[in-house]
């Protein structure tokens, strides 16, 4: 399978070439275009309670597709994300990450794919009640709104609310207010992420609530 | 005439250089810079050919703007640049009489004098494919500035593909599509999120947008606080 992202940083998409017999496994919608004999197969993401509950409380898809080229020859088709941004191919090897729920695209079918509850604190901080564990062997794809930064936190890092898109697990995640309560509201930060340990994250470098309230000044 | 794209793909503006005497037309509202000496002309239709009030409703209903405007760079050469309300990219595309390009309504930025255009109906198909109502039809040669919404890539069709509603800016004349599910079952089709898509047919090139704005507008929407009613 061959995985190529185009568009970096502003309108990243990817092309997907399947040989025969291979599949890849997508976010909902995320196909927008193919060759016109792949097929797709719409799995439950997971049980359908459990499904249910991610949809309506998480905001997830309830189903996940698998692309399959079932020809004799290599088959074309391309990936993209609602959101304009960058995208990240990632090899997992033997190791395991977390994503926020906006920011799995794809990934191939050895990635073991796992919802986990994330907690209320994740929700109240608009990082939502869900995340997404993708762990190796394998490919993820993921994306962002804006450019995606890598970065590899020693101790820990202040990120602000909305734009932490990806940790590696064995970082702890805390909500804080970024200052005092006078200067956390007046500073326009309000509450921040403090990843805690010693890992990678990725942070985008925008983020859809901001931009929704500088739109929402002109209505 | 000199068509030159800057600032591909993100904020893409068209620079067009009239030799003096030379002229283009543009969709209305599309200019956003030009050189003093440039005469602007707006009309409902195309400067030498048909079309009065009626093609500039249909062109309303196309997404497009009701009427056009011709810059013409009358004594002495002079510039003007074209750009869209949209982020994203333009492209320009040759037009010869071989065959004829169906651009999406609302992708349509400008075209040389020697294109003609022509609003079309391309049937009930369009009320589901997430595309507007109305095609913009290019005929004849010369050249003409499409917009998109992200990255514009070309496929090359010889057989069948399937691009999903949203994604289409153009194709050329040697295609047709329909309307039909990705895929063998049409349950997955819609349970998998894709619903509808685009099956294009016969042989010829589609050029496609990276991103939708149906898409972008829906993961934005509940972030938007709604209009006050005054």
């Amino acid at each position: 399978m061959e995985i190529n992202i185009a568009g970096n940083p502003s309108f990243a998409y990817a092309t997907v070439d399947l040989s025969p017999n291979e599949y890849i496994v997508t976010e909902s919608g995320a196909m927008a275009t193919m060759d016109a004999s792949i097929d797709l197969d719409s799995k439950l993401n997971g049980g359908f309670l459990t499904g249910l509950a991610r949809k309506f409380l998480g905001g997830e898809s309830l189903f996940i597709n698998h692309f399959s080229n079932r020809t004799s020859s290599p088959r074309r088709m391309t990936i993209t994300q609602p959101t304009p941004g960058s995208m990240v191919l990632k090899e997992l090897g033997n190791s395991t990450i977390c994503l926020q729920p906006t920011a799995f695209i794809a990934c191939e079918p050895s990635v073991r794919l796992n919802t986990k509850f994330a907690g209320f604190v994740s929700f109240i901080s608009g990082e939502g009640l869900f995340k997404i564990t993708v762990s190796g062997p394998g490919r993820v794809l993921f994306g962002a709104f804006g450019g995606i930064i890598e970065r590899e936190v020693k101790g820990e890092m202040i990120i602000d609310t909305g734009h932490l898109v990806a940790y590696e697990p064995q970082l702890n995640l805390k909500i804080q207010m970024s200052g005092g309560i006078i200067s956390s509201i007046t500073s326009g930060e309000g509450l921040v992420t403090r990843v805690e340990g010693n890992g990678k994250i990725w942070i985008q470098t925008r983020n859809l609530q901001g931009f929704a309230s500088w739109m929402n000044r002109f209505f | 005439m000199q068509i030159e794209i800057t600032h591909r793909p993100g904020s893409a503006v068209a620079k067009v250089n009239l030799g003096a005497g030379e002229s283009i037309t543009a969709e209305g509202g599309a200019m956003v810079a030009m050189s003093p000496n440039i005469r602007i002309e707006t009309t409902t239709q195309k400067k030498k050919g048909g079309g009065g009030l009626l093609s500039g409703v249909k062109r309303l209903l196309a997404s497009e703007s009701i009427f056009f405007n011709h810059f013409e760079a009358h004594t002495q050469a002079g510039e003007v640049f074209l750009g869209t309300s949209l982020t994203g990219d333009m492209i320009v595309l040759d037009v010869d009489p071989s065959k004829k390009i169906y651009v999406q309504g609302g992708s349509y930025v400008a075209s040389t004098n020697n294109v003609n255009f022509e609003t079309v109906w391309q049937g009930a198909k369009n009320i589901v494919s997430g595309e507007s109502f109305f095609w913009i039809e290019l005929s004849g040669s010369g050249q003409t500035i499409i917009n998109a919404f992200g990255v514009i890539y070309p496929i090359d069709v010889d057989g069948e593909y399937i691009v999903d509603t949203g994604h289409i800016v153009a194709y050329e004349s040697g295609l047709q599509f329909n309307i039909s599910k990705a895929g063998q079952s049409w349950l997955s089709s819609f349970l998998g999120g894709e619903g509808f898509v685009c099956r294009f047919s016969g042989k010829g090139r589609v050029w496609c947008q990276s991103h939708s704005s149906a898409s972008f507008g829906q993961s934005i929407a509940p972030h938007l606080r709604p209009v006050k009613s005054s």
